[in-house]
């Protein structure tokens, strides 16, 4: 007899955990510092929550010779020491570990990869992990495309079962290589089969956008330029480079955080609804914002596009370097550790409505929020504790106290009409005792079961390109006077003037 | 404790003036203070002779998921009218926060004389346009959990059918009860979700799912001369479950003397296949075919029930499905 339909019919989505196949994740990078501090810790945490699929396996690949056991000897500490709010149980890790095998060898080397299929067939006899496997790029980014030209080479990317590729950021470091990088992949991967993840968009706060403004009805009638009079997007951190400086150095801050987290919590909250909850919609709609961006020509980049580098100064009683006196950074480096932009949307929603995005090292507090700034009311008929016509804000807060508030104008308690300001908070935390999963959590489950609404697709990473690198070239052939603002600051003055043009000021957050 | 006048108005004034307090005793430094939070209310019947700190635990452990206005109503029993009242807040101070997080707690005491009462007093105590959710403990109201006149606003009820001594009765009444407004749960099922879940997982496996045609009977066997609820739920879901599939088997549920307490040992079985899963102490034994597989699960407990029925206030098609099913099954078991 033959079933109807091939669907387990236990299933009941409404109570059970999403359900994850049996699969093999090969991580190529295993040794480095995000296996470790994330993906590891990441994937202890779902087996501990029995979110992953009794035929599961990790196969590490990194240069360094290990044995299976060292490596899970290596994994187990990586766990202890990375895993937050998560207790390492023995019973769980000794199960869990069972399915970590590892492989050592140099991605150039063709050998590598006969290597790795044989330890998949032996890891898929011994797991029954149906054939099915997300490999994992967390290697430096030169060796993307090298990785994936070796799976395919050895013919990995085919199989009985699914394989999915997971590319970690950066996605090239300009229009032309992105392409060039996507070009690579794809003579061995399908785009449907790509997941460049943008942890950004892991984040419960930043999912938490789209139910704020699609499960409710009384905001979407104010999310345009009609109610709207400035969006600010604010990306900070109070660190400087932490000893990345070599690497930060070719970075910087618009490539490491605006072309790629801030742009895309942009597009999520500028975005038109979608009409489904489908990845194809959502991550159509958000490429379809990145596209609406308005291209900006030199003259107008120079006033909208400011560029920062922290120069040293004395927090908190201690002695900050600047920039160029961290280790392994150019005394005359032109890196822009600080980042502003002004952006706008070119379609009826949003036209002429700024949106100013920032980002730096070393401000003043690790922030991450969005204020939409909403018209005041057209008269002022009350007398108001200095505020004037204080604006309506909703302040969304991704991190570190995730939550929503809401600043409005209350009349003081006493005789009189006098108003001010009050906020009205709902803290996601507090309001939730539940823990939150991690980004790399949520992330690596979806890849899994096939669900790409919260990875970039490569439409949208060419399209923040498109916005980025005329900033990116201007500022290549502009000598900066740097330092520009001392540690520990909101960023240069230029950075508040180019608001201050336009009447606004940045939030203090 | 004595009848005394409880109005709505005295209790709702009394939990403004616990929220002044509270304010004025917290920490007054920029971001601390006091977060009043409640996304439900959550009025919880028990019988006075229930251990009362077990109760207020389970309660104070659903707030920071659930925060809730927690009205607990404590039957006293037969005897004089006896109606009194008091409000206090149920605080937790996250980690890492300066600022406490608060619910309200009213507690009521009623005897059996001052139940009539209640239906004035609850419906203005809920929390205005959020929903409320009855939990009936008490074993003597399973019939009419309603004791606060407060059809039309329950958006959800919770019971627990273990505590019936006749499992086909309690299937009937919760059957009909299930035609209501108000939604229902019944904690007896809600025990079985991990249970169900492992089993599902099994055939996430596409090997033992081509095999799910040859199963042509489902063994629910049971501790006790009479099946339990659970029993009739997991046997009823099990073959609403298979049916879906087009595999149409033959239900069978049989006392085992080698079981005790809620134990339950489930077998899905065929000419050449077979799958079983059986309670260890807090384990799970899965075997099919061959193969066998020991997984921890450990026992519910009310918080974790509680916590689960919580989280789901809308429609629960499987279980509205399989009650109807185990009902009709155990009804026509019995003639």
């Amino acid at each position: 007899m033959l079933l109807p339909m091939l669907e387990n019919p236990f299933q009941d989505p409404l109570r059970f955990e999403r359900r994850t196949p049996e699969c093999a994740i090969v991580i190529f990078g295993a040794n480095g510092d995000l296996a470790r501090r994330k993906l590891l810790p990441a994937l202890y945490r779902l087996a501990y929550d029995r979110r992953l699929a009794a035929g599961f396996a990790v196969v590490g690949v990194s240069r360094t010779p290990l044995s299976d056991d060292q490596f899970r000897e290596t994994m187990l500490k990586a766990v202890r020491e990375f895993s937050e709010n998560t207790k390492v149980d023995d019973e769980v890790w000794t199960a869990f570990a069972q399915g970590l095998y590892y492989v050592a060898g140099d991605i150039a080397d063709a050998d590598l990869y006969r290597r790795l299929g044989a330890k998949l067939a032996e890891v898929e006899q011994a797991r029954h992990t149906g054939g099915n496997v997300l490999f994992y790029l967390s290697t430096q980014p030169s060796q993307y495309a090298p990785a994936a030209l070796g799976i395919g080479a050895a013919g990995l990317q085919k199989g009985p079962g699914w394989r999915r590729l997971i590319v970690e950021k950066p996605f090239g470091h300009s229009l032309a290589s992105a392409r060039e990088l996507s070009g690579r992949i794809h003579q061995v991967f399908d785009e449907p089969d790509v997941y460049r993840i943008d942890h950004y968009l892991g984040k419960e706060t930043v999912q938490n956008i789209l139910a704020f403004r699609f499960g409710n009805g009384i905001f979407e009638p104010l999310w345009n330029r009609r109610y709207v009079n400035h969006v600010q997007i604010t990306g900070a951190e109070s660190i400087g480079v932490e000893g990345r400086g070599a690497y930060y150095q070719e970075a910087g801050a618009l490539d490491d955080m605006i072309q790629n987290h801030l742009l895309q919590v942009m597009a999520t909250i500028a975005m038109e609804p979608t009409a489904t909850f489908k990845a194809p919609s959502v991550r159509d709609e958000r490429s379809k914002l990145l596209r609406s961006i308005r291209p900006m020509t030199p003259d107008e980049l120079r006033r909208n596009a400011v560029p920062g580098q922290y120069g040293p100064a004395r927090i908190g009683g201690l002695d900050a370097p600047g920039f160029r006196q961290e280790p392994g950074v150019d005394p005359q480096s032109q890196t822009n550790t600080y980042a502003a932009a002004t952006f706008f949307v070119e379609n009826w929603r949003w036209a002429g409505i700024p949106f100013y995005l920032r980002t730096g090292k070393r401000l003043p507090k690790r922030v991450t929020e969005i204020a939409i700034q909403f018209n005041p009311a057209p008269l002022a008929i009350f007398d108001s504790d200095g505020d004037g016509l204080s604006p309506n804000l909703l302040i969304l807060r991704i991190q570190p106290e995730e939550g929503i508030s809401v600043k409005f104008l209350s009349k003081r308690p006493g005789a009189g009409m006098h108003l001010r300001p009050v906020s009205m908070d709902f803290n996601y935390g507090s309001s939730f005792g539940e823990r939150s999963p991690s980004a790399y959590e949520t992330l690596l489950l979806d890849a899994l079961v096939g669900d790409a609404t919260l990875y970039t697709r490569q439409d949208m990473v060419e399209a923040s390109w498109a916005v980025v690198e005329p900033i990116q070239n201007l500022w290549r052939e502009t000598h900066f006077d740097f330092p520009n603002y001392p540690a520990g600051t909101w960023g240069p003055p230029a950075a508040d003037e180019m608001l201050a043009r336009r009447g606004h000021a940045w939030r203090t957050p | 404790m004595s009848q005394t006048i409880v109005s709505p108005e005295t209790v709702l004034h009394e939990l403004a003036d616990l929220w002044v307090a509270t304010g004025k005793d917290g920490p007054t430094d920029a971001g601390a203070g006091v977060l009043k939070a409640c996304s439900m209310t959550l009025i919880a019947v028990a019988e006075e002779s229930e251990d009362a700190a077990g109760l207020g635990e389970t309660l104070a452990a659903l707030m920071p998921e659930h925060p809730a206005r927690t009205i607990l109503v404590r039957l006293t029993g037969p005897g004089e009218p006896v109606l009194s009242e008091r409000v206090y807040a149920q605080c937790w101070m996250p980690f890492g926060q300066r600022r406490q997080i608060c619910c309200e707690h009213i507690e009521i005491a009623a005897s059996d004389a001052s139940l009539p009462d209640l239906r004035s007093l609850l419906p203005p105590l809920a929390a205005p346009d959020l929903p409320v959710i009855l939990w009936c403990r008490s074993a003597r109201l399973f019939d009419a959990p309603d004791v606060g006149g407060l059809a039309g606003i329950v958006r959800k009820v919770i019971v627990d059918s273990a505590i019936q001594p006749d499992a086909r009765a309690a299937l009937a009444r919760l059957a009909a009860m299930a035609g209501g407004e108000a939604l229902l749960a019944d904690l007896s099922w809600t025990q079985l979700t991990r249970w169900r879940e492992i089993q599902s997982r099994i055939f996430e496996n596409r090997e033992y799912l081509a095999r799910l045609p040859e199963v042509d009977t489902v063994r629910v066997a049971f501790a006790g001369a009479q099946p339990p609820v659970h029993a009739w739920y997991m046997g009823a879901w099990s073959v609403d479950a298979l049916a879906t599939a087009g595999v149409h088997a033959r239900l069978s549920l049989e006392p085992d003397a080698a079981l005790t307490g809620r134990a339950l040992r489930v077998e899905l079985a065929g000419k050449d296949f077979r799958m079983e899963l059986e309670r260890q102490e807090d384990r799970l034994i899965t075997r099919v075919g061959d193969s066998s597989q020991c997984v921890s699960l450990p026992r519910p407990t009310d918080y974790m029930l509680m916590r689960e029925e919580l989280g789901i206030v809308r429609h629960d098609p499987v279980y509205e499905r399989t009650l109807a099913s185990a009902a009709k099954l155990a009804v026509s078991s019995s003639t």
